[in-house]
């Protein structure tokens, strides 16, 4: 059993194409620290130099959102996270 | 009262279930402001227009350019270097004479964004940058009126409608953060698909029909070709629309 962290297709090819991923972690930090292990050179592109969540991404845990405090939300066995990126264009 | 012409021009949208004569009429009372006339701006003009809408607001300062026409529809090769609300009015006035369309190449600021928006039902932010988004955004929510999000990157795009005083706004989904503008990749079927669930949610507002994109974001993932609704919590901290009660 574990948590399985969604990401957008604009990250297919960090993730060797995976877009649906099993990751271990009692919180949603936890759970983004085992996705950036497991696809180091993600870890650049979510997260600032400090292993914080970049602003631009918002986290979603069983499709609702987990502002505040995300990286700290529990999680557990079966849950879906999804990492959403901002955007802006029109 | 819909002219003989009228009830012809939309007898199909007319025999959709619960939008008949009385849902034309009030498109042709309601009128529209579109922030932006681009990727995404282009397919909520051309639809509103088709649709019926009473009167479109469409507002932008740039000028037509050779890499705006892989998306940018509502401006042809013929209009390069010509301004784009311009462009616009033309092709629109053309698809539908009885819209009435009034354009402004005026920036949106703060200080003139309550003049810009004035006597219009809804804003739709088919704008391409956050801090415009927000201030739209905060706009809708003081003056009370729905605004209908979108935005584009490659093949995805997200959707959000905002009910004020009842839903939860742009600020309570992204907290006023903003990043760097910069060049963004995008081919013009992603801003059509989004543009279109935009005047699709413009059309359900004004009619009454349905159910809104309300408190959820709805993502299009193009390259898997699915639609994702994530839930978006009202926050009660929202520095835009913590106190709004609606109109």
């Amino acid at each position: 059993m574990s948590v399985e962290i969604t990401m957008s297709s604009i990250f297919a090819r960090y993730t060797d194409n995976q877009l649906k991923i099993p990751v271990e972690g009692k919180t949603v930090g936890e759970c983004i620290n085992d996705l950036v292990t497991q696809y180091p050179d993600l870890k650049r592109m979510i997260l600032d130099k400090n292993g914080k969540l970049l602003h631009s991404y918002d986290v979603f845990v069983n499709g609702e959102s987990a502002y505040p405090q995300e990286m700290a939300k529990p999680v557990k066995d079966g849950d879906k996270v999804q990492v959403v990126m901002l955007i802006q264009g029109g | 009262m819909l002219s003989q012409e009228e009830l012809e021009r939309y007898d199909r949208q007319i025999m959709i279930y619960g939008f008949g004569e009385e849902g034309q009429a009030k498109l042709k009372k309601a009128s529209v402001f579109i922030a932006g006339c681009g990727g995404l701006g282009s397919p909520v003009a051309i639809y509103l227009a088709a649709a019926g809408i009473g009167s479109i607001r469409i507002v932008d300062h740039d000028k037509v350019e050779l890499s705006n026409l892989n998306r940018q529809v509502l401006h042809w090769h013929e209009n390069i270097g010509g301004i784009k609300v311009d462009s616009a009015k033309v092709k629109l006035e053309k698809l539908n004479p009885a819209v009435n369309i009034e354009t402004s190449t005026e920036t949106i600021t703060e200080a003139n964004i309550s003049q810009l928006t004035a006597d219009c039902d809804l804003i739709v932010d088919a704008m391409d940058n956050l801090p415009t988004r927000y201030l739209l955004n905060k706009t809708a929510v003081e003056k009370g009126i729905p605004f209908f999000h979108g935005a584009v990157y490659g093949l995805e795009g997200r959707a959000m409608t905002v009910i004020p005083g009842k839903s939860a706004c742009l600020n309570c989904l992204y907290h006023n953060v903003t990043i760097p503008r910069e060049k963004f990749p995008v081919i013009g079927v992603t801003p059509a698909v989004i543009g279109c669930i935009q005047a699709t949610e413009v059309i359900k507002y004004v009619t009454g029909l349905g159910e809104l994109l309300t408190d959820r974001l709805l993502i299009y993932d193009g390259l898997r070709l699915t639609f994702t609704e994530l839930k978006v919590n009202k926050d009660p901290n929202c520095e835009h629309c913590s106190n709004s009660q609606g109109r």
